[in-house]
């Protein structure tokens, strides 16, 4: 079972969005390419915009900056450690300094769990339709657990209030092309040595991470729709104040043409 | 509205339940309320010690070439035995690996069923187990509903559910979520689930740390299967514990990074513990099946 590495980090001091974006696509990225090692899969997204807590928080309760997150896909926990911990360290590893504010990375090691989607192809000019669960605007929502609710009642919570939402957001249940639970593994409880390698005190920790694909920035209204949906089930179960979303733009570094196709 | 009960009185939050589990690391005197519970007594009852034998068949670890992987989990429903029933050891691949097995004269596949939905309610329920080593447990809000739906049978109630127990296999108290999983999702091929193959079944996967946990503290996972079945002196019980073992997805997967094993102190300290704990269920499970069995409530 595949294994993801999801860093949502901020640029560092001193540079654009966009020098950040750039150096992250073809110096970082090009590293990653000529240095693969066990790297199944390499996704970037770019940060178009975002949202950090919510309308009723007087300010920020956390670094309200994201400027790209990106996904590491491992056929393995023991292919993940051996491409992020190789022994002679590699420069993929060496060169986060370059762009990234590291010690403020957001780091969540997950499982999918692909959620259907009622309309995963347009009906404005599908084409062939042939092709599913695409889309140029991939919005990053992070949702921190309330403190007080059990991981596994969080996820059933989640799921609960996902269907609320697509029930109560006619707009998203049209738009929405494919959604993913990037669900937290506890393996990631151990990343001690990392942490400390990267000077990060006391992390936020997302229990899960759901990707959504909609056509183009054009339909981020339905994700807005969506998302008030969702905050409006009845059960807490998100802190929603240590919660963000990012709408992204999805770059491909690294992803072969799957064998069975 | 349903009734107010000491089976949900037991509830806690998460963060309080959380906060709580340095305290009941120290298995601290009962409380009044535990105090008063019908089942109290069995807290003070004199502990059997294993069979010698036994118990010195986990002094040394065993041969790891004749240990199971816990890919080959079906191995378990072939009739007769397996290489290694009693044992423990590193696998090549630096995991560890547990074998116990002991037969119950006087238990049965319904007492088994029961008794591991029933224990989760509370703390003492946990305790009165094997009061020397176990802490406490507590179980989510949801899962105690699945516990208490009378529309669950027993042999189900579990399925999908985690325990949180406090307790100390031998290396110091930790906490434990058991994620315990219905015979398919752990990999067992239900075309030959029946009898006289198997007769009940609890197990799952699980991932332990130290009460005192700190930033660089190990979780560790393990994947943990209680077999049962038919034998002619009563119910075999065999386990098997496979620790380094994550699931992911119903696939056994080796989570240990490259170059490192599972310390032989956690493997040889759960595999004694694991022959303590049976051995006192042994005893007990009959006698309270017999005052409390059958229903959750107490």
């Amino acid at each position: 079972m595949p294994i993801k590495l999801m860093a949502a980090s901020r640029r560092r001091p001193g540079l654009t969005r966009s020098e950040y974006q750039r150096y992250l696509e073809f110096y970082h990225g090009t590293i990653a390419r000529q240095e693969r090692l066990k790297i199944s899969t390499y996704v970037q997204n770019h940060v178009i915009d975002g949202a950090f807590g919510t309308l009723a928080d007087e300010t920020h309760q956390q670094v309200a900056n994201r400027d790209a997150v990106v996904e590491l896909v491992f056929d393995s926990f023991r292919d993940m450690i051996e491409t992020l911990e190789p022994a002679v360290p590699s420069a993929a590893s060496q060169d986060g300094k370059f762009f990234a504010d590291e010690c403020n990375n957001i780091i969540v090691m997950a499982e999918e769990e692909e959620v259907p989607v009622p309309n995963p192809i347009p009906a404005f000019n599908p084409g062939l339709g042939i092709v599913q669960g695409v889309g140029g605007l991939k919005v990053l929502q992070y949702i921190m657990r309330d403190d007080s609710v059990f991981r596994e009642d969080y996820l059933i919570h989640w799921r609960k209030a996902h269907q609320h939402a697509m029930e109560n957001a006619p707009y998203a249940r049209e738009q929405l092309r494919r959604c993913v639970m990037n669900k937290r593994s506890r393996i990631n409880d151990n990343d001690g040595a990392a942490r400390a390698h990267f000077k990060m005190v006391d992390p936020p920790v997302y229990d899960l991470v759901v990707s959504h694909w909609f056509d183009t920035i054009e339909q981020a209204g339905a994700f807005r729709q969506y998302l008030e949906a969702m905050q409006s089930y009845p059960a807490p179960f998100a802190n929603w104040s240590k919660s963000f979303y990012l709408y992204t733009r999805q770059v491909v570094i690294i992803r072969d043409t799957p064998q069975d196709v | 509205m349903s009734a107010i009960t000491a089976e949900t009185r037991a509830q806690k939050n998460y963060s309080d339940w959380y906060a709580s589990t340095k305290a009941k690391s120290l298995r601290p005197p009962l409380t009044p309320e535990e105090e008063a519970r019908p089942f109290s007594k069995y807290y003070y009852e004199e502990i059997p010690e294993p069979d010698p034998k036994h118990l010195k068949k986990m002094d040394k670890p065993c041969d790891p070439s004749l240990a199971i992987e816990p890919h080959q989990i079906n191995d378990l429903l072939d009739p007769g035995e397996l290489d290694v029933e009693i044992g423990w050891c590193n696998l090549e691949n630096g995991a560890g690996f547990i074998a116990n097995r002991i037969v119950y004269p006087e238990i049965t596949a319904d007492m088994i069923d029961w008794w591991f939905a029933w224990h989760a309610l509370e703390d003492l329920r946990y305790r009165i187990w094997y009061p020397p080593q176990h802490g406490g447990i507590m179980v989510s809000p949801e899962a105690r509903k699945r516990l208490l739906d009378p529309a669950v049978p027993f042999a189900e109630k579990n399925w999908g559910q985690i325990h949180h127990v406090t307790e100390d296999c031998n290396c110091g108290m930790e906490n434990i979520d058991i994620n315990f999983l219905s015979p398919k999702d752990i990999g067992f091929d239900m075309s030959r689930w029946k009898k006289p193959f198997v007769s009940a079944f609890a197990g799952g996967q699980g991932w332990a740390v130290t009460v005192d946990k700190t930033d660089m503290s190990i979780t560790a996972p393990a994947v943990m299967c209680h077999i049962f079945r038919q034998h002619p002196d009563g119910l075999e019980h065999r386990t098997r514990f496979w620790m380094g073992y994550r699931l992911s997805n119903g696939m056994p997967e080796l989570s240990l990074p490259p170059g490192i094993s599972v310390p032989v102190e956690a493997i040889q300290g759960l595999a004694r513990h694991n022959v303590k704990e049976f051995t006192r269920f042994k005893y007990f499970l009959p006698r309270i099946y017999a005052e409390f069995g059958g229903r959750m409530e107490a």
